[in-house]
């Protein structure tokens, strides 16, 4: 411990590489949380299918996802897709991996909240003339999400966490670009140590507004 | 290369399989380590966090939170290349290790925390009622029912856990996913290899994904 000096004063001429791996980290989260939400929603709705097959697929499919860890999923698209002649951006593999992720926990939320809109609910609607799709539609999906929103925002959170591993495929964002200045400046302590700090502060301030929301939008069954 | 061309999965050797299998030790060794420990840790956690005394009872937060909200990479990083500037040096595997017991006990113990907590009142003045006292009641009573909500979240955390270990290839350890890494390269055939790599990750983890499933379902009760 003793003779070091914690120096943050020689990270400023970083300033603006740090900035360049906040925004595509930033491209990475919100990419990834378009896909992995209506992918995981699909998968929920296939999950609760009549259709074995569909059912079989989506079984299949979260399975693989959250028994194999992201980084050698991530690796097995980064190195394989050239090799079925494929040549993409590391950003937008880390997008559409970290995106296919993110939907099996968010297909097993959104499967939850599905079960959980009572039989009434679809009763009422084939009443009031309602077909099978638009009560899916207008009457229990919305019903659904609302139930399942605040467990999908502690998905989003974990997938900001998980977004830091696209770093294994030489992707500049926030952890690669951390790695890169810890070479250059020789202050790696520093550096990480505020990486550490930003990302807690990042999820607090995800999980506060969440909870605003959540405490609107919130509907007892 | 074209992936439909089968000599060339001639490339991929016996000797390459024995390093992919080799390195499934280490993954398998250091999983197993840093649950240990981070078991071990996180439930001393957890039973200082159920604490009556508000202030102790926080006291575990300090470590916890930063563990539980920022990226694992970044605590592993932070240990094996930012510690050694304080003067606090580990060698890869000891870095690994510690980073991941750790992890492990953070989220071990908010588990311990809600497991303990989520046992209604009534079993305590049942179990003071019939004459125990407070240590009796803890361990005859509650820590029993605990210990059986406790088990299939703590099989879930621990399936996690395992796919968190493939980070410690980043900080250069011989792991399962760094031995696929290289034996991709080599052989140039990476669908093969990290699905061979994914395969193993898989037979690991799935039977315990489905105890886990199957005890939550048996373990489940109401009061």
């Amino acid at each position: 411990m003793s003779g070091y000096t914690m120096n943050f004063r020689v990270l400023e001429k970083y300033t603006d590489m740090f900035l360049g791996g906040v925004s595509i980290t930033l491209k990475v989260c919100v990419g990834s949380l378009v896909i992995g939400f209506f992918l995981g929603a699909i998968l929920a709705i296939m999950k609760q299918s009549k259709s074995k097959l569909a059912r079989g697929i989506a079984i299949v499919w979260v399975d693989v996802l959250r028994n194999t860890p992201f980084l050698v999923q991530l690796f097995f698209f980064y190195y394989g897709l050239p090799q079925l002649g494929i040549y993409v951006d590391p950003l937008v593999v880390g997008i559409v991996a970290l995106g296919i992720n993110s939907s099996a926990p968010n297909c097993e939320v959104i499967r939850s909240g599905l079960m959980a809109v009572k039989t009434g609910y679809y009763e009422t609607s084939t009443a009031l003339g309602y077909s099978k799709f638009q009560t899916f539609l207008y009457v229990v999906m919305p019903i659904a999400l609302r139930l399942s929103f605040k467990p999908l925002t502690s998905n989003f959170v974990n997938l900001v966490l998980t977004s830091s591993v696209t770093y294994g495929i030489t992707l500049m964002e926030i952890m690669g670009v951390a790695k890169t200045v810890s070479a250059r400046s020789n202050r790696p302590f520093e550096i990480y140590l505020i990486l550490l700090v930003s990302y807690c502060a990042f999820t607090y301030f995800v999980s506060f507004v969440a909870k605003a929301i959540d405490r609107r939008i919130h509907i007892n069954l | 290369m074209n992936v439909f061309d089968y000599s060339a999965y001639a490339l991929f050797k016996w000797s390459d399989m024995r390093m992919i299998l080799n390195a499934t030790l280490l993954t398998i060794r250091v999983t197993l380590l840093s649950l240990a420990i981070g078991t071990a840790l996180g439930l001393i956690l957890g039973l200082i966090r159920c604490a009556k005394n508000r202030g102790l009872a926080s006291l575990p937060l300090i470590i916890m939170e930063p563990l539980r909200n920022s990226p694992l990479i970044v605590q592993l990083f932070l240990v094996y290349y930012g510690l050694p500037s304080v003067g606090i040096r580990f060698d890869a595997y000891t870095a690994a290790i510690l980073t991941l017991s750790l992890n492990t006990a953070a989220f071990f113990a908010v588990l311990v925390q809600s497991s303990i907590q989520s046992i209604p009142r009534a079993q305590w003045e049942a179990g003071y009622a019939l004459g125990h006292n407070k240590v009796s009641v803890y361990i005859r009573v509650i820590a029993m029912q605990a210990f059986r909500l406790l088990i299939p979240q703590a099989i879930t955390l621990y399936i996690s856990q395992l796919q968190c270990s493939s980070l410690v290839s980043l900080v250069s350890l011989m792991d399962l996913t760094k031995a696929g890494q290289i034996v991709a390269q080599k052989t140039l055939l990476p669908f093969l290899v990290f699905g061979i790599v994914a395969a193993i990750y898989y037979i690991v983890s799935f039977p315990l994904a489905r105890l886990s499933e199957y005890l939550e379902r048996r373990t489940g009760f109401n009061y």
